[in-house]
């Protein structure tokens, strides 16, 4: 699975993407995944997306996912 | 309903987008819209504390940055039966006094597409991931966690 972090984030972990291992049986959802990777606590203001899909934080993740991690959006 | 939707990452001049886009319009046999409303977006030269602004720094998710504009545009679109959408919006580094955001709605009517394009523009600024990085004149950058008011 690739993680990706955007904005703000990338800025405050150093890193924009990263290939996390993940078993193919794993029950994790994107909230475990941010809990895991020490990226601080988690917000309510931040958004998720699986695939390019807004999902909610507890949405599962699985093996080949492109998770997301999202600031506010501040387009336009 | 008729839509483009553009990322350039370079300076843009909007009405030279709208002629093209009128031009594409016509050649796609678009007899024209009784009413068109535009919105177009510039840089201030105003930091959000008030300092002047070097420079601003759009970032965005590639693929689903176009998306969720389509789907956002297609929904809104839908709502007031708009016959075309237009949006065009700078990625990269923008300077004070250049274009970022170009939206234009055609329709029918002028409460249609007047109430169509600000719906759209306000969605985009909320619903669509691009973020936004202040570069201030000392070099230093703060990105943007919140957009102005309307």
């Amino acid at each position: 699975m690739q993680v990706r972090l955007f904005a703000l984030l990338q800025d405050r972990a150093g890193w924009s993407a990263r290939e996390l291992p993940l078993p193919a049986d794993s029950c994790l959802s994107a909230l475990d995944v941010w809990n895991r990777l020490n990226l601080g606590p988690w917000s309510a203001s931040l958004r998720v997306a699986i695939n390019q899909n807004l999902v909610e934080p507890q949405q599962r993740v699985h093996p080949g996912d492109e998770l997301a991690f999202l600031p506010p959006f501040t387009g336009g | 309903m008729h839509l483009r939707i553009a990322l350039p990452d370079q300076p843009f001049h909007p009405f030279g987008c709208l002629e093209r886009w009128h031009r594409h319009l016509h050649d796609q046999g678009h007899s024209g819209s009784a009413a068109e409303a535009l919105f177009i977006g510039r840089v201030r030269g105003e930091a959000a504390d008030g300092s002047d602004l070097e420079a601003l720094e759009l970032e965005h998710y590639p693929g689903m940055t176009e998306r969720s504009l389509e789907q956002l545009a297609q929904a809104c679109g839908g709502r007031y039966q708009a016959r075309s959408c237009l949006i065009q919006h700078r990625v990269g580094r923008v300077l004070p006094g250049e274009p970022i955001v170009l939206v234009a709605i055609g329709a029918d009517r002028r409460g249609p597409a007047q109430r169509c394009c600000q719906e759209l523009l306000e969605a985009l600024k909320h619903e669509a991931p691009f973020w936004k990085r202040e570069w201030h004149v000392d070099g230093s950058s703060t990105w943007i966690t919140g957009n102005t008011p309307l």
